[in-house]
């Protein structure tokens, strides 16, 4: 039997919760974004009048303010966001206990088991759409449909404080590829190059063909176009799935210039993964290091090692080979990241040398996790390497440093 | 119509409710409420913000609505009263 799936969406959420305390806004251009000292500049949301303005998420503020003027920039506040975020969230409780989050302004709803008591989808998607105006003073749109993707793409399509409902592929046939999910800009024009323009053709193709062109990607977008899987809503309270990777990205206050800018960042970034992986008991062998030069322009690489590690060590030092043998400094860098992969339990098993030249140092691990005592107890700016202190700006420990 | 912030003297119940008892205008008079005549979630439309909304009687048979939203209180007032 078929599902049925909401996907609700706040519209225009970051900027939404501003106007709720700030009706003056609703009707001038105005838009939610970082802060441009930290460089983080961009727009983060945007309410109608902006957006009727051309103003788009994701530019910098002086491309929004070039085409709007007088557009009214507001910092975000993001406690506030997460507490609306989870206010709504509590409200769809009363509807179904499969609720999965996406984001702080998504979720997923499988209400099919609590059709019989509401009566219809009708009845939930109104009551819905009703309260959290009425209650919380914020709009949704929402989607309905027999699986997630087509759900999500139906509050995509769905008017504000309104939804839309999928039934089938052929709701949808005629939609540009890249309206569905994860169909970014380098997926969306290699598939131009193929010829596929619309959800239609993504779902004709063969999906051996799919594969050949997207790789991996290729099987889950022809899943995702013909409507197949993806229909499992995480149950409340139901424990999460484990990790898959652990991650750590972050946009420096000014360029990246030398080896040792990039040092002292990556040193911060696999402190931060490391700690995450200790907490959660995991050991990785694959690790990622992206970069983005001042030109906005992306490049990831990465390294398996040859047995499992959980070492801060380990990551930095793989990372910074990485940096070496792939980038130069002919275009600074903006932001770096590190990403781990192939984790697995620190229970599990796993391959060590059989002529003990193994790099897993347990030295370097007791230094490790006393480092992190030290930080559970005292504070993330307790302890950190002399390195940072090289450039207390760089490293974020400015202000710690000075008041201790 | 602005958002007006108020102080207001409460019971807090062993059941954990909040009950507000007297609201105290900017001039220090304590005005007695009455009657609460409905408690519900509510955002306002007219003056921003959202929260539970307390419909209050106060005298002489005048209902107002008393606002609670993330510990504190406000009303909904004409700008040109203020």
């Amino acid at each position: 039997m078929k599902k049925t799936i909401l996907h609700c969406d706040l519209n225009c959420f970051f900027a939404s919760a501003e106007m709720l305390y700030h009706p003056e806004y609703r009707n001038v251009p105005m838009a939610v974004a970082g802060d441009p000292e930290k460089r983080h500049g961009i727009i983060l949301a945007k309410n109608v009048p902006a957006k009727q303005r051309g103003v788009r998420t994701a530019e910098t503020i002086a491309a929004a303010r070039k085409k709007c003027p007088e557009l009214v920039v507001l910092r975000p506040d993001y406690e506030s966001y997460e507490y609306f975020s989870q206010k709504v969230r509590s409200l769809y409780y009363e509807y179904t206990d499969r609720v999965e989050p996406f984001g702080t302004d998504e979720c997923w709803l499988d209400i099919s088991g609590s059709l019989s008591y509401f009566g219809s989808w009708e009845n939930i998607v109104s009551s819905l759409l009703k309260r959290v105006k009425e209650e919380i003073g914020l709009t949704l749109s929402i989607g309905v449909s027999f699986n997630k993707i087509y759900a999500k793409l139906g509050s995509d399509l769905a008017p504000e404080d309104s939804y839309c409902r999928i039934d089938s592929l052929d709701d949808i046939r005629r939609l540009p590829a890249s309206k569905l999910l994860f169909v970014g800009d380098h997926a969306g024009t290699v598939l131009e190059s193929h010829g596929i323009l619309t959800i239609g053709d993504l779902a004709a193709y063969p999906r051996d063909y799919l594969r050949q062109i997207l790789g991996k990607q290729g099987d889950t977008l022809y899943e995702y176009a013909n409507g197949i899987g993806h229909d499992e809503v995480s149950v409340f309270g139901a424990q999460d799935s484990p990790s898959k990777s652990v991650s750590c990205c972050h946009t420096a206050v000014r360029d990246l210039r030398n080896e040792d800018d990039v040092r002292i960042v990556l040193t911060m970034l696999c402190d931060s993964v490391a700690a995450r992986l200790c907490q959660q008991g995991l050991y990785f062998r694959t690790i990622h290091l992206f970069v983005r030069d001042r030109k906005l322009k992306v490049r990831t690489m990465q390294v398996t090692l040859k047995e499992n590690s959980d070492l801060a060590k380990d990551i930095c030092s793989n990372a910074l080979s990485l940096f070496r043998k792939h980038c130069d400094f002919s275009i600074p860098y903006r932001s770096i990241g590190v990403a781990v992969s192939s984790l697995s339990f620190g229970k599990d098993p796993f391959q060590t040398s059989l002529f003990g030249e193994s790099g897993y140092s347990l030295k370097q691990k007791k230094e490790e996790d006393a480092l992190r005592t030290i930080r559970r107890r005292f504070g993330e700016k307790a302890v950190f390497s002399l390195r940072a202190l090289e450039d207390s700006g760089l490293s974020g420990i400015g202000s710690g440093v000075n008041g201790r | 119509m602005i958002r007006k912030y108020v102080d207001v003297i409460c019971l807090n119940d062993k059941g954990g409710n909040i009950k507000p008892l007297y609201l105290i205008w900017e001039d220090e008079r304590r005005i007695p409420i009455r009657k609460i005549k409905e408690i519900c979630p509510r955002a306002s439309l007219k003056v921003g913000g959202s929260g539970l909304r307390y419909t209050c009687v106060f005298d002489p048979n005048r209902i107002r609505h008393l606002y609670y939203d993330r510990g504190k209180w406000y009303v909904e007032m004409n700008d040109h009263v203020v």
